[in-house]
């Protein structure tokens, strides 16, 4: 055994943090798309239910975000000091270096997976903002579901994205979520050293259908409601 | 040794300089005519030398010497490549009819913080025996031993343990890898003695070392760009840096592997 | 400049055990003294060159308990030449059950050898060969294996048995990678201090005895003194006098020429091993010529047209009948896999009749047609996929479709510093080891027995000879020589003129190292090569006299003392052309043929090695007596008392 600081600061045990931290968001993706998928439920009584459920987990609610918010904070902890580190190892680089191609994955995604990632983070921080400490029901966003009043996310939501500009934003942040799991997803995998040759191509080939799988289910969503909501109901 | 049939062709080059460690560097231009298609890389290099020479110049420093991609001393980037633009081969393997007539090609040191530049397009990489040092061999001591056929291997493993054992120790990986990592060359030697009985005894105590040691040696992260397999002129699998990860987070959860030993031997 | 050299006491004496054979080996073991475990701290080793036979030494030395300091010229212990060898090592382990012993290998070797080794060193190699395997797999060296899990072997040239272990085409590699990482266990536990980047340019002898080495550090310039109580030279052969060899570029002949004008003698310089299956020379251009392992004749055919006419039509069209498979109808027995020699001199036959094929006229093909006929394409490219691909990159053509063509290259040296039975050179406490030293191979070297020799002496000989050597000489040893000692400061200085010599000739000439050493190449390779003439030696002589004069006074060099390979080249080119003028002496001096060493004057009726068992049945040991000058050679008879000298026949 050694010591868990020696063990996660070695530049493999970061790697195991950021896969698994990795792996889990994933999970929470995965999740999270389902449940967004009530967003395409005619009207908004589904994702409101959906939504005062997780409210009523209550205590249970606030721990897993605390958990997933910790997991995000390690995920970008450690995603600094990977390229950090990286950075520090070639202080001059190549004039114009280039992949020499085959079983390579050094592509302009795999290797700005930071840009990705801050990218993602930012978005993140406009999302969080947006809908779970957006427009309350104190300020009046209710409705009544089944007899009972509950927050009406929905009618955020839709005020969100009949707003052309933050359809393109939601859009163009999946783009980048894609490809961050394009190379994320089997890296993982890798860094945890749970792959061998045998799976090593159909997990990234699974990596590819995953990335265009919770990039389009995310990205379609305000693209729907834009097409669906902006001409008719709401003012 | 007629050559009269072979064609020729010309080239710039654009080539590191650099006076020494400390010095600072600037790329220099020369222009060759008349190359043999058929030469080999290095040989075209072996001409510009003689050039510069007789013009009293100081000619290009390079390192090569088996010339026939087996002992690893070649070491150049070229055209952004590491050994250049064939895949599975050396610098010293590479031949002029890979290049285009009146083509531009730049020539580097390979590039990290743990192979510093000596002079040129030489590099110091002695930070790979350092890693080699602090776990790549058995414990065997010269002397009698058990018949060889005392172990049997099955022909599978020994198959994969020498695809692994296979590195030439180029610092190809590192040269390539966007981070400057040496994980598929201290991987490499870690796998062959993880797959091979005779690396048993001490595979723990081996993968926690050479882990160590080449973190200490500055290298950076793997981001699993395989960049590395690629560059390398034996296509060595990143499944090693796979294993090398299986094979640090069992030993450094291993309880009966002893905490601080690594360091104890100096290791940490 | 003068050198001062320990002169030679004029007693060759071999020190081989009496008693049979199969016995002086343990003889020597049960006789010799030892260093106890507490004294062995007290004394350090040092070990020239880190291929198998040094990096072998210094790793066992240091195991032993021995302060070792291990030099090379590279920035790693892992790229010696040792790497490049392809094919295999020899042990008669006997696995197949083909009917091999220890007898078998000794005998064989000794037979390859063209009877010019030394019967008890030969014999001790063969014994050696079996622990070298258990050795090589204790350690993790991957070797082919079978699929009950059992080591593999393959036969190889010279011999009727199954008795080479390899490791794909990569056996140096993996043998070497094994010796470096029982070297770097060393190194880590503190008992091997590491001097990478150190080119040996002298040796310092205290009372008659090594006590040291002066080294050039080869990135700052640095002229360095280091002591020690025994020097073991395991620097490699001399094959890059030639220019254009298989060696390595930085393969050289200095750390031993060095050691030879201190006074050390120089056993055998013309035994030459021409390698048969090497890629052709292609153009003026070339630095290095590339080898094709020999075990590519288990399954290659060789052959030159019938025809002049038809050399250079494309081979594929010309019929079997109009084919000369000119191996396996002069040596039928042994066919494709004659030994090295043999088949060289057959190769240079053909085309000296015209019939060589290629651009030059200067290749033989090498055709796998039928062994791709009979055991398909896959099992070829299983057995020599590396291979093949090599001969594709470097010549553009490929193998599995149209024949190979290749032609001899020089690939090993046999003879070097001379030894006695304990490795000794004639200087106490030098010794040499593996390629650098004459013992084993006689007038040539059958395949996979380099690999073989380089660890025998190593890890096998060496531990018990340099013990025996410090408890020997316990009292004055323990007496400690320290680097301020006069003779280092002799030693330093005249290396120090030696390297400004040839920086301040080099600002005035005009011709570069390169051109003087590819002149210096094609005078070795055409006069002292696959056949040598009176006339054509003594031509040889007064052109190599002209280059070292040229070399003297007219060298072109830029650059500073530092990181200058050009410098290096002109350092060893110097030594180059002394040691050709030996060669050259040698090979006038030996009016026999035998093995390597084909005199034209001394042949069968068919044209076939003639051996003069009554008058050169001798070790020819060279005394230097400086440049330009003739050396003197004094004689190691060698006695058979085991083996009956006949003609080598390989029919």
């Amino acid at each position: 055994m050694v010591p868990l600081t020696r063990l996660f600061s070695s530049t493999l045990g970061r790697k195991y943090l950021m896969g698994a931290s990795g792996m889990a968001l994933v999970l929470f993706l995965v999740v999270h798309l389902l449940g967004n998928l009530t967003l395409y439920a005619p009207n908004g009584d589904l994702i409101n239910t959906y939504a005062a459920r997780l409210q009523g987990l209550g205590i249970g609610l606030v721990a897993l975000e605390v958990g997933l918010a910790l997991t995000i904070l390690l995920h970008i902890f450690t995603a600094i000091q990977v390229t950090y580190t990286s950075k520090l190892a070639r202080p001059i680089d190549y004039l114009s270096p280039k992949t020499k191609g085959g079983p390579s994955k050094n592509t302009v995604g795999s290797r700005n997976m930071i840009i990705t990632g801050i990218v993602l983070g930012a978005f993140l921080v406009v999302h969080i903002l947006q809908f779970r400490f957006g427009p309350s029901m104190e300020e009046g966003y209710t409705t009544t579901v089944n007899g009972v009043m509950v927050h009406d996310l929905y009618r955020v939501v839709v005020e969100a994205f009949v707003q052309p500009l933050w359809v393109a934003f939601y859009v163009g942040c999946m783009t980048f979520l894609g490809f961050h799991l394009r190379h994320g997803y089997w890296s993982a995998f890798q860094s945890l050293g749970i792959i061998n040759p045998r799976w090593s191509k159909p997990i990234h080939t699974l990596g590819l259908l995953l990335a265009l799988l919770l990039a389009f289910g995310f990205l379609f969503i305000p693209i729907f409601i834009y097409f669906t909501q902006s001409g008719g109901g709401n003012p | 040794m007629s050559a009269s049939n072979s064609k020729t062709m010309n080239v710039r080059l654009k080539v590191w300089r650099q006076e020494g460690p400390n010095a600072p560097g600037a790329f220099e231009e020369y222009s060759l005519s008349n190359v043999l298609v058929d030469m080999s890389f290095l040989e075209m290099l072996d001409t510009l030398n003689e050039k510069l020479i007789h013009e009293g110049k100081r000619p290009v420093e390079f390192e090569s010497d088996c010339r026939e991609g087996i002992c690893g001393t070649c070491s150049l980037m070229v055209q952004g490549q590491a050994h250049g633009p064939v895949r599975g081969a050396t610098t010293c393997q590479l031949y002029m009819r890979s290049f285009q007539d009146g083509e531009l090609i730049t020539i580097e040191p390979w590039r990290a913080k743990a192979f510093p530049i000596l002079r040129d397009l030489v590099v110091d990489r002695r930070a790979f025996d350092r890693i080699q040092m602090a776990g790549g061999y058995t414990g065997a001591k010269t002397g009698p031993h058990a018949d060889a056929n005392a172990i049997l291997i099955p022909k599978d493993i020994a198959d994969r343990a020498m695809d692994a054992a296979a590195c030439i120790g180029c610092g190809a990986c590192v040269a390539a890898c966007p981070n400057a990592s040496a994980s598929l060359f201290t991987s490499a030697k870690i796998t062959q003695f993880a797959l091979l009985p005779q690396g048993h005894a001490d595979r723990k105590r081996r993968v926690i070392r050479m882990v160590d040691q080449m973190d200490k040696e500055g290298f950076g992260s793997c981001s699993n760009l395989q960049e590395c397999e690629a560059a390398c002129p034996k296509k060595i699998s990143i499944q090693n840096i796979a294993i090398m990860k299986q094979e640090y987070l069992k030993a450094a959860i291993s309880a009966d592997f002893r905490a601080g030993m690594g360091s104890a031997d100096g290791g940490a | 400049m003068s050198i001062e050299t320990t002169p030679f006491s004029g007693k060759l004496d071999s020190g081989v055990p009496a008693g049979p054979l199969e016995k002086k080996w343990d003889s020597y073991k049960a006789n010799m003294k030892l260093v106890n475990p507490a004294n062995k701290r007290k004394y350090s080793v040092i070990v020239v060159g880190t291929g198998l036979a040094g990096g072998a030494a210094a790793a066992s030395l240091a195991e032993l308990g021995y302060n070792v300091k291990s030099f090379c010229t590279h920035d790693s212990a892992r790229r010696a030449h040792s790497i490049a060898a392809q094919g295999g090592i020899n042990a008669a382990k006997s696995y197949p059950n083909d009917g091999d012993s220890v007898w078998r290998l000794f005998y064989d070797t000794i037979k390859g050898g063209d009877y010019r080794a030394r019967e008890a060193n030969v014999y001790r190699l063969a014994q050696n060969s079996t622990s070298i395997i258990d050795q090589c797999v204790a350690q993790g060296v991957p070797f082919a294996r079978e699929y009950s899990g059992e080591l593999a072997n393959r036969s190889f040239g010279g011999a009727q048995v199954s008795r080479t272990f390899y490791a794909r085409g990569q056996t140096g590699q993996q043998l070497l990678l094994g010796a470096y990482s029982a070297l770097m266990k060393e190194v880590d536990k503190g008992k091997v201090t590491l001097f990478p980047y150190r080119e040996m340019l002298d040796v310092v002898m205290v009372d008659g005895k090594a006590r040291g080495i002066i080294t050039r550090n080869l990135n700052t310039g640095e002229i360095e003194r280091h002591a020690a109580d025994a020097v073991v030279l395991a620097t490699g052969g001399y094959g890059r006098v030639y220019f254009l060899s298989t060696n390595a570029m930085n393969s050289n002949v200095t750390a031993i020429w060095r050691a030879h004008k201190r006074g050390a003698l120089f056993g055998n310089p013309c035994y030459v091993q021409i390698h048969p299956t090497c890629i052709p020379v292609s153009g003026n251009h070339q630095a290095k010529l590339t080898l094709m392992s020999e075990s590519l004749r288990n399954d290659g055919r060789v052959w030159v047209p019938k025809k002049k006419e038809d050399c250079k039509k494309d081979p594929n069209l010309i019929p079997e009948e109009d084919r000369d498979y000119y191996l396996e109808r002069k040596y039928p027995s042994f066919g494709n896999l004659a030994p090295r020699d043999i088949s060289s001199r057959a190769a240079k036959e053909a085309c000296d009749e015209g019939r060589g094929v290629g651009e030059s006229g200067l290749a033989v093909y090498l055709d796998f047609r039928d062994a791709i006929k009979r055991d398909g394409e896959a099992a070829i490219r299983e057995r020599y996929g590396n291979l093949f691909d090599m001969y594709h990159e470097i010549t553009n053509e490929n193998p599995y479709k149209v024949p190979m063509r290749i032609y001899p290259a020089v690939h090993y040296t046999m003879g070097g510093l001379w030894v006695d039975y304990s490795l000794q050179t004639t200087l106490p406490g030098l010794f040499a080891a593996g390629e650098a030293n004459f013992s084993d191979h006689g007038a040539n070297r059958l395949g996979a027995s380099a690999l073989m020799q380089g660890l025998s002496d190593g890890y096998f000989v060496l531990p018990f000879t340099v013990t025996n050597y410090l408890g020997t000489h316990a009292t004055e040893l323990l007496k400690k020589v320290d680097t301020q000692h006069p003779a280092f400061e002799a030693a330093e200085k005249e290396v120090r003129a030696g390297v400004q010599k040839i920086l301040e000739v080099g600002k005035k000439g005009s011709r570069t190292p390169t051109e003087i050493y590819r002149d210096l190449g094609k005078v070795v390779w055409e006069k002292i090569g696959m056949a040598r003439s009176e006339k054509g030696l003594k031509e040889a002589i007064v052109e190599i006299k002209r280059l070292q004069n040229d070399f003297d006074t007219n060298l072109k060099l830029t650059g500073d003392d530092k990181l200058n390979k050009n410098l290096e080249t002109a350092g060893r080119l110097s030594d180059f052309l002394e040691l050709a003028h030996l060669m050259a002496q040698d090979a006038l001096d030996r009016k026999e043929s035998c093995g390597g060493h084909f005199r034209v004057e001394s042949q069968t009726p068919d044209g076939e090695a003639q051996r003069d068992d009554e008058g050169y049945a001798y070790v020819a040991a060279w005394e230097y007596k400086g440049r330009g000058k003739e050396s003197t050679v004094h004689k190691e008879p060698l006695v058979y008392e085991n083996v009956k000298l006949s003609v080598r026949s390989y029919k």
